[in-house]
């Protein structure tokens, strides 16, 4: 089973957080995975596979990241919660720093870093989302069946 | 060598004292590399018109040396202070030298402070006398204990350097180590003794030196205090006050994100004493932020994400925390 959590925080504005993997690709991604995927996440979220389990508490998301084989997400706090579990995964980067904010044990998948945002501190609110700052599907699913 | 920034905040003494600080500052042996006059008059003025600020202006021009004049926003000199360190960091001036508008300094001060900017001092002052009052003999110690006890080591002649824990007025400190602490109200009640003893506190030697002295023109007419109003000094001793009854403890402020809070847990059980305020207390537990905010004012100094941008940090979130707190 993998886990997915396709998306960062709301932003205050209702744009899109300029670190969510690009919906179109995800689409793509979770039609090309050949095993039981279950999605992660929070009310008013979009539903990408059959199984969304919505506003997990802390203890059960860490219990279900035990039970899963390994998991996809992008820079939010579920990849710090599975680091702290010490889940390995896949961590899909747009403008925010993996040297920052990620961790070496996790595979992060970073397109190129011309794509970075030039002051990493700032609110995201200020960054509009582009899909060019991503890897595409394909590759993705090259290190998930490594 | 290391650029200085001179920031000056003036309020009701345009045709007092701050035409005299502005000559001294001017005629210093080691020049400022830049002057900003952050102006919180009431009623500010156009001082070009002025023959004298004009001369003055010409002055700065010739000496190359580049100068500003900024309308502040009334809030206090604290935030006119934050400014002039924010505009530091951004601007490539490691330090800063904050004088006040109706202290002289004689001109070799910044030279005399400059002297001991070393990489592991964060503020440097002389003395800061006040005809006709100079405490002499009194052996002040500038430990933060005594402050209640002893004359401020500043206001007497400094004969040697002295390592000290605070300091009062008119010195040179270094640019984007600690905020001053803007949840003060518009009076700034101790806010030098706070801010220099955050400097401290994080580490770095305060001094007070020798042949850098001041002369303070103490003047009842206008000044950045003239506010009046007890309740205002009362709230600002008491945020005082909490930090000194806080000062034995790590006081770790997590106004962050949960994945922060995640990665800050690894850090936790290396703090000596700590005392938590955080946003998810089912990730860290802790007080709540609200009640940091009503005991020390400001939270902005635990800011992780300020601090790593002051630092234009490129290493790990975890050694971000790291560097903070240990």
């Amino acid at each position: 089973m993998i886990i997915i959590a396709p998306f960062a925080q709301k932003l205050r504005t209702g744009a899109l957080n300029p670190k969510n993997y690009p919906l179109t690709y995800w689409k793509q991604l979770v039609e090309m995975i050949d095993e039981p995927i279950i999605q992660v996440g929070v009310e008013g979220e979009e539903q990408l596979v059959d199984n969304f389990v919505k506003n997990m508490s802390l203890p059960r998301l860490r219990e279900m990241l035990q039970e899963c084989r390994t998991w996809i997400g992008v820079d939010s706090f579920f990849q710090h919660l599975a680091w702290d579990e010490g889940k390995q995964g896949i961590v899909l980067w747009g403008p925010s720093d993996p040297l920052i904010f990620g961790h070496h044990e996790n595979i992060n998948l970073l397109k190129d870093r011309s794509h970075l945002v030039p002051n990493q501190f700032i609110w995201w609110e200020a960054t509009p989302h582009s899909n060019d700052r991503f890897v595409e599907p394909q590759i993705v699913l090259e290190h998930l069946r490594k | 060598m290391s650029k200085v920034l001179c920031s000056v905040a003036t309020r009701g003494r345009y045709h007092t004292t701050l035409p005299l600080v502005l000559n001294a500052i001017i005629n210093q042996t080691k020049p400022v590399d830049r002057l900003i006059i952050f102006d919180d008059n009431d009623e500010p003025q156009d001082m070009r018109k002025e023959m004298i600020y004009s001369y003055f202006f010409q002055m700065l021009d010739l000496k190359a040396i580049k100068w500003e004049w900024r309308y502040a926003g009334k809030k206090g000199q604290h935030h006119i202070h934050q400014q002039a360190n924010d505009i530091a960091v951004n601007e490539g001036y490691e330090w800063v030298w904050r004088c006040d508008d109706d202290a002289i300094p004689e001109p070799n001060v910044l030279r005399s402070l400059y002297l001991h900017a070393l990489s592991n001092v964060g503020a440097i002052g002389g003395a800061v006398l006040t005809p006709p009052n100079i405490f002499e003999n009194v052996n002040s110690t500038g430990k933060i204990d005594h402050i209640d006890s002893e004359p401020n080591i500043q206001w007497s002649p400094i004969p040697m350097v002295r390592e000290v824990e605070h300091l009062h007025c008119t010195f040179l400190y270094r640019a984007g180590v600690h905020n001053f602490n803007t949840g003060l109200s518009r009076v700034a009640h101790r806010e030098e003794t706070l801010f220099t003893y955050g400097l401290h506190q994080k580490g770095y030697k305060v001094l007070a030196v020798p042949n850098a002295t001041t002369w303070h023109m103490k003047n009842p007419q206008g000044g950045i205090r003239s506010e009046t109003n007890a309740e205002l000094y009362t709230h600002d001793e008491q945020i005082f006050r909490n930090y000194l009854a806080c000062r034995d403890k790590t006081i770790v402020v997590l106004n962050c994100g949960m994945g922060d809070h995640i990665v800050f847990s690894h850090i936790l059980p290396q703090l000596k004493d700590p005392m938590v305020f955080t946003c998810y207390p089912d990730i860290i537990p802790g007080k709540s932020i609200g009640e940091a905010k009503q005991l020390f004012g400001d939270i902005d100094n635990w800011s992780i994400y300020k601090w790593m941008a002051h630092r234009k940090w490129t290493d790990s979130l975890e050694d971000a925390f790291r560097g903070m707190y240990l």
